[in-house]
């Protein structure tokens, strides 16, 4: 048993350690959180360096998995390739992705993204308006690209090859 | 790329190390609780901490091995969060802390099964939006079922099953927030152009839950689900006509449901004339009395209980929360009222706190929506970090005057089994969201 001043006591100092603490921890999320608005766009999300970086995904050799050839494009050279390797690639009217498209007039902001896999290159429609398609049919779904198929985004036609 | 961080660590390790003060603290507060009660330190109170710490580092690496990439600091939050309501529901009644003890170990175990089973791609979830859209009204109906349902303060929400007595309507919430990601997400080019047709079934689902909680009395949750279903469609066609109509709409309802509906003049006048000088009739007791005597007696005195704290508090454990004579002041105080006792006990500044943390909670939910890059995501990560600041605003401006007062929970901080579970529920679904944007 305790006297009741040392109890008073012991309660203040309980309660004062329980504040500070509940502050101190606020304050520290408060500064690492706000770090990570302070940095440019591109490093607020890991990406796939940072990533690996950090140990996140073990590091592999950067390898050619395939390509896209442009066929005919209002925004990139006809002829030009896009070399896919393990990272995933974006494409949109908006400045942020991987490959922009900004004269292609129907291309969303964000249209659409090669993303390789274990088991090959898939194409995902990231929310378009005009859609995403392989050889004339529109994407309902994720795809995985055979060689010799025709993407089209926007009025972008790529062909992949491998 | 701007200047890196001195010191980067991965965002696991940094998980675990904020996961610290949330030992420290349900320690600090329970040492209080048992020397403001019994004039000794207990071990006890390092066993509930120790307890704490143990089981959220059990969550902690069950998020290291499934989603290592998500934000770290939601965990830690929640673990604040939860640590806070437990030593204040521990304070006003050992046995429910026990309880809700159990029901956080519960919700820790949900969550890990979420996680783990969802780890790969939880946007299979999209495949069964039609599924969940009628399981939320399933179980948004369950407690109309004669022999399932028990009305609790003249809201008929509970399910009981044997011992066990649920709240299905925290559940639905959830379920009703992935069915509005899956389905907006597919429609909202055709929604945006405001067409009748596209926007039919969503009116319909709408329609039906708004019906459900009505008939319910359980107004605090039809003010939550119109406001989660508001601020995704604006989410998802950036319309901001939907959302000036929908508010429109919800005042023309409310001055609807205010003339109509008896339950709910009962509150507007509650929350506009808490104190009278003269008598008014009192239907609790059939006799003329004070307000504040009758309908009002329970906000009136959670106002003194927060007045009675003032900047420091009283320390935990020294609130004033009963009579005299031994009988509890407020009733329903460590569910609705949670935070009228703690802002005695802890006072303005660590009532503050709190809200902060809840503030900090949607800020990290927010930037995960942001983060997110296809539209079922953002839609579900924005849906169920909406609806959890919405829930939290709805009983704090209620308990504190700002609008009228509707019981709900306060999220991971009241207690109550359904509420804690679903929103480790929540938790794990933003933590999906979040890894997967990370990791891209």
């Amino acid at each position: 048993m305790l006297a009741s001043t040392q109890v008073e006591t012991t309660l203040l100092a309980l309660k004062i350690a329980f504040l500070v603490l509940l502050y101190l921890f606020i304050w520290r999320i408060v500064r690492s959180a706000a770090r990570d608005l302070r940095l440019p766009q591109e490093s607020m999300i890991l990406g796939p360096q940072q990533a690996a970086a950090a140990g996140l995904i073990p590091v592999r050799q950067s390898r050619e998995l395939g390509r896209l050839v442009v066929l005919a494009s209002p925004a990139l050279g006809e002829g030009d390739e896009i070399v896919l390797d393990t990272q995933s690639v974006t494409f949109g009217r908006g400045r942020t992705n991987d490959i922009p498209l900004a004269e292609d007039e129907y291309a969303s902001t964000r249209h659409a993204r090669v993303e390789p896999r274990r088991d090959g290159i898939w194409l995902e429609d990231i929310g378009s308006t005009n859609g995403t398609f392989v050889n004339g049919i529109r994407l309902t779904r994720e795809r995985r690209l055979a060689p010799g198929d025709v993407v089209r985004i926007g009025e972008t036609d790529l062909r992949f090859e491998t | 790329m701007g200047a890196r961080p001195l010191i980067a660590l991965r965002p696991r390790n940094r998980e675990l190390l904020y996961l610290l003060p949330v030992g420290i603290l349900t320690g600090t507060g329970f040492a209080s609780v048992y020397i403001a009660r019994q004039s000794f330190v207990s071990w006890g109170s390092l066993g509930y901490a120790l307890f704490f710490l143990a089981l959220y580092v059990a969550a902690h690496f069950v998020a290291r091995f499934a989603v290592p990439a998500a934000d770290p600091y939601l965990l830690p939050m929640t673990g604040v969060l939860t640590a806070i309501g437990v030593t204040e529901i521990y304070r006003l009644g050992p046995d429910d802390a026990f309880k809700q003890g159990l029901w956080i170990v519960v919700g820790v175990g949900l969550f890990a099964l979420a996680l783990i089973g969802l780890r790969r791609d939880y946007r299979l979830l999209e495949n069964y939006k039609y599924l969940f859209g009628i399981a939320a009204i399933g179980l948004l109906f369950l407690p109309r079922v004669p022999g399932l349902g028990t009305t609790v303060n003249g809201a008929r929400l509970w399910v009981r099953v044997g011992p066990v007595q649920f709240q299905p309507g925290e559940f639905a919430k959830i379920f009703l927030i992935v069915f509005l990601a899956a389905y907006l997400r597919e429609k909202r080019e055709t929604l945006a152009q405001a067409r009748l047709k596209d926007v039919g079934p969503l009116l319909l689902i709408w329609g039906g839950c708004m019906l459900t909680l009505v008939s319910s009395n359980d107004l605090g949750s039809a003010l939550l689900y119109y406001g989660i279903f508001l601020s995704m469609l604006y989410v998802a066609t950036a319309r901001l006509s939907f959302v000036v109509v929908g508010i429109a709409l919800f005042v023309a309802g409310g001055i609807g449901a205010y003339q109509k509906v008896p339950h709910v003049k009962e509150r507007v006048t509650i929350w506009l004339h808490p104190w009278t000088t003269h008598t008014v009739y009192c239907p609790l007791t059939g006799t003329k009395t004070l307000r504040q005597d009758c309908q009002s007696y329970q906000l009136v005195k959670s106002l003194y209980s927060i007045a009675n704290g003032h900047y420091g508090g009283t320390g935990l454990g020294k609130g004033t929360f009963n009579t005299t004579s031994g009988k509890p002041l407020i009733p329903y105080i460590n569910t609705d009222f949670i935070y009228s006792a703690l802002a005695q006990e802890i006072g303005l500044i660590g009532a503050a706190a709190l809200l902060l943390v809840f503030m900090l909670f949607v800020a990290r939910g927010m930037k995960v929506a942001l983060q997110a890059d296809d539209g079922f995501s953002k839609l579900l990560a924005a849906g169920l970090t909406f609806g959890f600041a919405l829930q939290t605003f709805i009983i704090v401006g209620g308990v504190l005057r700002v609008i009228p007062l509707t019981g709900i929970t306060l999220p991971f901080v009241s207690y109550g089994g359904s509420s804690v579970v679903a929103n480790f529920v929540l938790l794990a679904g933003l933590l999906l969201v979040s890894h997967r944007a990370n990791s891209q």
